[in-house]
């Protein structure tokens, strides 16, 4: 008690002179921040600049020319109109890739909620949290792409998983669907990025009081109860962002769904992807706007749900 | 010797660094920054180059599509480049490339006759798509156009081609393969493989399409935008039919899928072929009665280089043609641009399997040491003549390119 | 609490942790496997041999795959990032504690190179200094006519491209150690008459430290593994992800697996290493 009312009283001088020195302290936290302006500035925001500006040039095979043409707005949704009820390409793949999203964003949040309640209340010592979060890292490790090739000795027809459930007599041919299918990158995304669900999650249930949920507990709640009314709530803002992360990787990835899929399963990153082989970088760039615009408005949407800033 | 002299240079290198620094860099040797697939950078030709030349290759290993992407938009990032021929459409007019003087090239004039014109043994081979005589010359040093006759500046210098075909396990295929229609057969549904690069997956497509009937493409390489639709078409309806297990795009990719017998039927080259037998596992570079979609791979010079970086192109390039490099590359399996040094090189048993169509009298080794083939095997294919000589197609970029691959998207996503 | 006796949902929620593990582990286990095969051995099952042949091929550098440069500069490059991850974002972090011009921007700048895709951002910085390149030829004379190659390189536009990526992670973690952090402890330094640089050097930084591992650690796994935002911009030279991509599209042998291999098997040990060390510092600390 006495050393807060010390520190409370002391704190008063300190405020007033805080206060006098807020223009300073604002220009120096101006300063602190201009690095970080620096590199977005140079890396990203002038890059992307020149992207939208080049999404309107014309291009030939090999090369492309200042321009302010919409044709490569008009080329990607040629037919998307006046041929429905039959999806248009860009529709279709656009729909391919918010069904991925779906499914591995609902796949990463129930395991990853899983998880990160085991990690944050089950798991009683930080160190022991700190030893099986690198438990989960280290296969990240390992490159991407050797781990990408990985998984056709694991999945594939004379792959280890089939051979053991032919070994073990609960089936008797091959399962085709376990590689090259949706499946497979269902799969394969989930293990990429359950992490980025945990991890907030983790975070913001580290901070929920644990008075909370014994008192749910004293009030008679049962377990079910206690997680439903107090644990989901408070875990939301962790939820949210883990959900952020994962929509958007999984908006823009083109090699996961490229490799698992055999290559035949079509996503807007591996269509810019074509595009960039063949150099219509114009074409990639409207591509690449668009895609901006669909991730932008997702992370709008989630983002009035939550204050990012507030709730880490 | 060699070791010795590798020593000393090495040596002479220590000492001149530590004591004359300011002379180095007139005695430095020249690094050759060489742009190419990993396909096309082995190991021992560098070391071999280095030894002999002084000149020391650094390989810059990129993806097929990002080699000609390089050229184009960082053309001052390479030396030497290492492409496909069809994608010289695309380079040329950028400007990027500079036409190679032919008077420094030693043997230009004993460049395989099916690169230079389009003939083996005096026959005329298909020229659907970009066969490589087509563009093998410019009308000027900085000429952004090609020159229709023989000139004195050369657009690449070939290192590698070969022709492409069906690659099957013949122990997990009943009957025989003779036509590129088997890829389209509903016998090898979910067991059958396409090449996901658009221009050539195309052709494939274009290949197996016309074998099984139903359409006589003007020019398979340069097909007009109905010929696409149909062909693009007919794909949809196989993928829905369940016809591919997956796409492939590069070497590694086509060897996984038949060594894990997750395909049996796909188009091949035949060093993938080679490598998926090196395992063990029976795989057949199957010969077909419609014939081969080639393939040419070359040098080039980008426009900026000079001095000596350039002389040491010209150098390694020179050095490249003159027969142990075009021994390296055929025990590989592919071919090399001058024949008659190769031949000098190789053993003689070594070119009557790889050349000639003969069974083997010893056992083939790869260049690394590995037992490739045992003695009495027969080449698949047969001899060069017999190969290069029933080329019905050459890798091509389409003037409809970009409607191609529009629609080729739209394939991949149905 | 602390001893009180586990609940059945326990047993169930480490089982499923447990399976989550394998999970993540499975395609490791099997590039381990694959990794032991005799010299015929290719990368898919079933196994052909057991030896430790293609590990000596990679460690004897006479197989396909040459990698020596590129790992040196993946990881010289992987611990530049990870130095100004975590320099710039603490310095952002501390920034970020009151309003400034620009704050809100620079928020949602950050996020957003965090979910712009990782192609687009490499393709615009390519396509920016490729831009960069003409100008300076029209403008350098002769000079760079003659001696000009590129700007594009690994710690120009590579870094950049690298601190684009790394940085938002950076900072995102350093709202969540500063949205805990209770500044009494700075104001009863600075009432004690420290200085702004001695509250920030032996307040501050104490107490953030350990997070900063986590800036740390994120920053160079980041840069290790990135290959989408490396391929346009890295230049003449290959990062270790890049140069293993163009590698996996010709090498078919094991060798690439006992890389990995080696790899995880080092990674493992540093982990060891670095739990060692916390487990020392807590020790001193608690002291």
């Amino acid at each position: 008690m006495t050393d807060t009312a010390t520190s409370g009283a002391r704190a008063t001088p300190a405020r007033a002179r805080s206060g006098r020195r807020s223009l300073g302290a604002t220009a120096e936290a101006f300063l602190l921040a201009l690095p970080m302006w620096v590199v977005f500035a140079a890396f990203f925001l002038l890059p992307l600049a020149v992207t939208v500006t080049v999404s309107f040039w014309e291009f030939t095979q090999y090369s492309i020319e200042p321009a302010f043409i919409f044709r490569n707005y008009t080329d990607l949704f040629d037919g998307c109109v006046e041929d429905l009820p039959y999806l248009c390409t860009t529709l279709k793949t656009y729909l391919s890739t918010l069904k991925f999203c779906a499914a591995v964003w609902l796949a990463t949040l129930v395991l990853g909620f899983t998880i990160a309640y085991f990690l944050a209340f089950h798991v009683r010592t930080l160190p022991v949290q700190v030893t099986f979060f690198l438990i989960c890292t280290i296969p990240f490790w390992t490159s991407i792409v050797i781990r990408m090739i990985a998984w056709i000795p694991l999945l594939g027809r004379n792959g280890l998983v089939n051979a053991a459930l032919q070994g073990a007599g609960i089936t008797e041919t091959p399962l085709e669907w376990l590689l090259y299918s949706d499946f497979a990158v269902i799969l394969a995304l989930t293990h990429l990025y359950t992490l980025f669900m945990v991890v907030p999650i983790f975070n913001s249930m580290m901070r929920i009081d644990r008075a909370l949920i014994e008192a749910a507990a004293d009030a008679g709640a049962s377990g079910w109860q206690t997680l439903t009314n107090v644990v989901i709530p408070l875990a939301r803002p962790g939820i949210l962002i883990g959900s952020i992360f994962v929509v958007t990787i999984v908006m823009g990835d083109f090699l996961t769904i490229g490799i698992m899929g055999g290559q035949q399963i079509a996503s807007v990153g591996k269509t810019i992807q074509t595009q960039i082989q063949y150099l219509q970088f114009p074409l990639a760039a409207a591509n690449a706007v668009l895609l901006l615009v669909a991730v932008m408005l997702a992370i709008s949407a989630l983002l009035r749900m939550v204050d990012i800033r507030r709730e880490l | 010797m060699t070791t010795r002299r590798t020593f000393l240079k090495g040596a002479t290198a220590l000492g001149a660094t530590s004591l004359a620094a300011p002379y180095v860099h007139a005695q430095e040797p020249v690094t050759l920054r060489y742009l190419s697939t990993a396909v096309n950078q082995s190991p021992g030709i560098a070391q071999r180059a280095g030894e002999e030349l002084g000149i020391n290759i650094e390989y810059i290993a990129v993806t097929t599509d990002d080699v000609a992407r390089r050229v184009i938009t960082q053309p001052n990032s390479f030396d030497l480049v290492d492409t496909e021929y069809f994608a010289l459409p695309n380079l040329i007019p950028s400007g990027n490339l500079k036409g190679m003087d032919a008077s420094r090239i030693d043997r230009a004039d004993q460049i395989a006759s099916v690169i230079r014109e389009g003939t083996v043994d005096g026959q005329q081979v298909g020229t659907d798509g970009t066969a490589p005589f087509e563009v093998l010359y410019l009308d000027s040093a900085d000429g952004q156009s090609f020159a229709p006759e023989p000139t004195d500046f050369i657009t690449l210098i070939p290192t590698t081609y070969n022709a492409d075909t069906l690659g099957i396990r013949p122990d997990l295929i009943d009957g025989e393969v003779s036509s590129w229609s088997a890829l389209l057969d509903p016998k090898f549904a979910g067991k059958a493989a396409i090449l996901n690069i658009p221009s050539i997956g195309i052709m494939d497509a274009a290949m197996a399409i016309e074998a099984s009937g139903g359409i006589t493409y003007g020019d398979k390489g340069n097909m007009t935008r109905d010929e696409i639709d149909f062909t693009i078409d007919r794909l949809i309806e196989a993928k829905r039919a369940g016809q591919f297990r997956a796409f492939w795009s590069n070497f590694n990719e086509s060897v996984n899928l038949m060594a894990s017998g997750e395909v049996v039927i796909q188009s091949m080259w035949s060093p993938a072929v080679t490598a998926v037998r090196t395992q063990g596992i029976a795989c057949k570079y199957q010969p077909l009665q419609e014939g081969y979609r080639a393939w040419a791979s070359g040098f080039g010079l980008p426009r900026t280089i000079d001095g000596r970086k350039e002389d040491a192109a010209y150098e390694f390039i020179n050095w490249f043609l003159s027969g142990w490099a075009g021994a390296h590359l055929s025990r590989q399996g592919y071919y090399p641009a001058v024949l008659e040094t190769t031949k000098e090189v190789l053993e003689p048993y070594e070119w009557a399997y790889w050349y000639e169509g003969q069974p083997a009298e010893q056992d083939i080794m790869s260049p690394s040491g590995e037992l490739l083939e045992t003695a009495g095997t027969v080449r698949d294919g047969g001899s060069y003549a017999d190969r290069m000589g029933a080329v019905a197609c050459w890798n091509a970029v389409m003037d409809e390119n970009q409607y191609m691959v529009r629609k080729w998207n739209e394939f991949i996503a149905a | 609490m602390g001893d009180g006796r586990r609940p059945r949902s326990f047993y169930a929620l480490s089982a499923v942790f447990a399976l989550f593990v394998a999970f993540l582990w499975g395609p490791m286990v099997a590039i381990v496997a694959l990794s032991f095969q005799g010299p015929e051995g290719g990368l898919v099952f079933p196994m052909r041999g057991l030896s430790l042949h293609w590990f000596e091929v990679l460690l004897s550098n006479r197989g396909s795959v040459d990698i020596t440069g590129a790992f040196l500069r993946s990881f010289r490059l992987a611990l530049v990032v990870m130095v100004l991850t975590v320099v710039i974002s603490v310095m952002a972090g501390l920034a970020f504690r009151r309003v400034f011009p620009g704050s809100l921007a620079l928020l949602y700048v950050a996020i957003a190179s965090l979910i712009v895709p990782s192609i687009v951002v490499s393709l615009g910085i390519g396509l920016e200094f490729r831009l960069l390149d003409g100008a300076v030829k029209a403008l350098g004379g002769e000079w760079a006519q003659g001696n000009f190659v590129t700007l594009l390189g690994t710690y120009t536009s590579g870094l950049g491209a690298h601190l684009t990526w790394t940085l938002p992670f950076g900072l995102l973690i350093m709202f969540a150690v500063f949205n805990r952090f209770d500044p009494a402890y700075e104001e009863a330094a600075r009432d004690l008459g420290a200085g702004k640089w001695q509250t920030f050097r032996h307040v501050t930084l104490p107490i953030i430290a350990p997070f900063l591992i986590g800036v740390a650690v994120f920053g160079f796994t980041l840069s290790w593994d990135e290959l989408a935002r490396s391929s346009q911009v890295m230049g003449s030279q290959n990062t270790l992800p890049m140069q293993l991509a163009a590698l996996t599209t010709t090498v078919t042998t094991p060798e690439i697996y006992a890389l990995a291999t080696l790899t995880t098997g080092a990674s493992l040990c540093l982990v060891a290493v670095l739990l060692v060390v916390a487990w020392a510092l807590r020790r001193r600390q608690g002291e």
